[in-house]
């Protein structure tokens, strides 16, 4: 496979953990907490879309905004549940709540819903390219062919989309500068008249959504199923942390790290070794924080 | 402030403190006990209903050493360590390497047990050192991060290294010496049992003596505020790291005595749960109180074994019995850190926990 053919790959799983990561990172950022169960808002998410999608039935497109707004309800009513009382305690006791949480959603879905895995009904384009020269280096290509399909293109339509709407969110809307505002500090924020508890509850809202939207995008790319998204959540935390936790841009540029060097390391490590890749987001992360402890884009989160 | 300076209206909630000599005298005289079961040619059948409580005994002696060892960093320095269960992986497979013979899957070195179980025992103790010197500085839930990642890099890392470390089926036909030294089953099995007890309060009176002494002072000084800690001319790091440490070497410890006892490894013996379970231990029972975190795991393990009996009464698949069960784990620990954030025993004044 070409080298060409493995970036495409890269940029795809880049955009649903950039898409998923922001979410992750602004619930750090903002509500000072690291959500181990984040990866079953995916979960949640590509099944409320399936069933859109299959049961009413409805269009794709219907079924994402269905699915975004399903997960992003229960994201909210599950933090009002259970992180929102704890709030005052710390970020520990909320990373344990949250790990409690994970098992428990994890296994009531898996009550629901079973083992089997399920698939979207969709059709798939698929846009052969020839790459110019095929000069091996090593067990790859250096371009070699290459194809894209449409699935590829609409993942990373809707994180280009998601980025825009992001950036504009955080700059031309009063929402969004009190999220910044309450990220550099909540006191201040509190302060300066920012009803922090509302932009609390707007953030796990917003979480909710983006956990939905890339749980639905990850579904129709692979399947539906229980691991849906507790396969990805150490990805999404190592993109995260990677962008300097608490920071959405910094998350962005993270998930695609993550994202290129999980798709190259399959491309250049040796064929028994492809599993090791999930591991190979984590070297990256360590060597970085080693360097920056603070990660790419972060506030200083060294404690002493 | 030690223990015995508590107010009275307090000792009340608790259980009281152990004491460590008469745990090392019971730990000391359990290990004889165990050896001489083993040794004495008297065979001890086990009555068939009663073979599952032992089973569940045993694994509470080692789950026992994994609890003491992470309360020690949690506990008593506030080291949020989630990825306790890979430096118990990290004995089991340096024991199973080194000790076991011709696995067909594997390295399998054959040298003598006791050799690998002291190189079970480093080997968890620098993988500690390696993950501390790269993650004790970060903020406490990076740690829990960090430490998280190494359990899953590690898990990774055995089921794709079939070569080393035997991959999915792991290494097999590692030495049992107590099943060598009984000769039957029953016998080694009631051995092992009592071994395990003997080594737990054996462990338990060691840190009880650590934590007892000006050393588990600092530990709990660093825990409440480890700024002021530094203020007054402790190296924090340095404590911090010897914590983790040893806390990794004890998981090691009962890494390799899993190898032992159980003959084989394999990645399915040293997923998150493992690490899960130790935790909510732990939590009930009340961190920072060697007896309290016991009587918690003893609680969390006399949840599966009745489970284990609900799951033969209720006519469900084991699958749908085992989802339910992981469903009440994690309620558990959510609601124990909402309601009852110091545990069942444990002193919320000392964890700095409002209740």
């Amino acid at each position: 496979m070409g080298l060409v053919q493995n970036v495409i790959f890269g940029l795809v799983q880049g955009s649903y953990i950039a898409i998923a990561a922001i979410g992750f990172t602004m619930i750090y950022g903002i509500v000072n907490m690291i959500n181990f169960a984040y990866g079953e808002y995916l979960t949640i998410g590509a099944f409320v879309g399936f069933v859109a999608a299959t049961a009413l039935p409805l269009p794709l497109p219907a079924a994402v905004l269905v699915a975004m707004a399903g997960a992003g309800v229960v994201s909210l009513l599950l933090a009002k549940a259970f992180f929102t009382p704890i709030n005052h305690t710390g970020p520990v006791p909320m990373l344990l709540t949250s790990i409690g949480l994970g098992l428990v959603l994890r296994n009531v879905i898996r009550l629901g819903a079973g083992r089997s895995a399920r698939r979207f009904d969709v059709d798939t384009v698929t846009y052969q390219f020839r790459g110019i020269p095929e000069v091996p280096i090593g067990p790859v290509d250096l371009l070699g062919d290459f194809f894209v399909t449409s699935e590829h293109l609409v993942v990373i339509g809707s994180a280009l989309v998601v980025f825009l709407a992001l950036h504009a969110l955080l700059t031309r809307t009063d929402v969004g500068i009190a999220m910044r505002a309450m990220s550099d500090d909540v006191d201040l924020a509190r302060v300066r008249g920012i009803d922090t508890q509302l932009i609390r509850n707007a953030v796990w809202v917003l979480a909710g959504m983006l956990a939905g939207l890339a749980g639905v995008l990850l579904g129709v790319q692979t399947n539906v199923s229980v691991s849906t998204g507790f396969s990805q959540i150490l990805q999404i935390l190592a993109a995260a942390i990677l962008g300097g936790a608490g920071s959405p841009y910094g998350a962005i540029a993270g998930a695609y790290v993550i994202g290129l060097v999980l798709a190259l390391s399959t491309a250049f490590l040796p064929a028994s070794m492809t599993g090791v890749s999930s591991a190979m987001a984590f070297l990256v992360l360590v060597l970085v924080l080693l360097v920056k402890p603070s990660g790419i884009a972060g506030q200083e989160v060294r404690e002493a | 402030m030690s223990v015995s300076d508590r107010l009275p209206d307090t000792v009340g909630r608790r259980l009281p403190e152990g004491d460590g000599a008469t745990a090392a005298a019971g730990g000391l005289l359990a290990v004889v006990v165990a050896l001489l079961v083993a040794w004495l040619p008297v065979t001890t059948p086990i009555p068939g209903p009663l073979s599952v409580f032992v089973e569940v005994g045993v694994l509470f002696g080692l789950y026992g050493i994994l609890v003491l060892g992470l309360d020690l960093q949690y506990g008593h320095t506030g080291l949020v360590n989630f990825g306790h269960v890979v430096f118990f992986a990290v004995g089991a497979y340096t024991v199973a390497m080194l000790s076991a013979v011709d696995s067909f899957s594997g390295v399998s070195l054959g040298y003598p047990w006791p050799l690998a179980l002291v190189a079970g025992v480093l080997a968890a103790a620098v993988v500690g050192g390696v993950i501390g010197a790269t993650s004790l500085r970060l903020r406490d839930d990076f740690l829990a991060i960090a430490t998280l990642a190494a359990a899953e890099i590690f898990h990774n890392v055995t089921v794709n290294f079939d070569g080393t470390f035997g991959g999915n089926t792991g290494i097999l036909s590692i030495p049992r010496p107590l099943d060598e030294l009984a000769g039957d089953f029953d016998t080694a099995l009631l051995a092992t049992l009592v071994l395990f007890a003997g080594l737990m309060l054996l462990t338990y009176a060691a840190l009880t003596r650590l934590t007892e002494a000006p050393y588990g002072r600092v530990l709990r000084a660093i825990r409440a505020d480890e700024l002021v800690t530094r203020s007054v001319g402790k190296s924090t790091l340095r404590y911090k790291m010897a914590a983790f440490v040893y806390g990794a070497a004890l998981a090691g410890l009962a890494g390799g005595l899993f190898a032992l006892y159980n003959g084989a490894v394999a990645p399915g013996f040293f997923t998150i749960q493992v690490t899960v379970t130790v935790w909510i231990g732990m939590l009930l029972g009340g961190a920072g109180n060697h007896r309290a975190v016991l009587g918690g795991l003893a609680i969390i393990m006399g949840l599966r074994l009745v489970s284990r009996f609900a799951n033969e009464a209720i006519p469900v698949t084991a699958g749908t019995f085992a989802s339910v069960r992981l469903i009440v784990v994690g309620m558990i620990l959510v609601l124990v850190i909402r309601y009852r954030p110091a545990g069942i025993w444990g002193d919320p004044d000392e964890l700095g926990v409002d209740t």
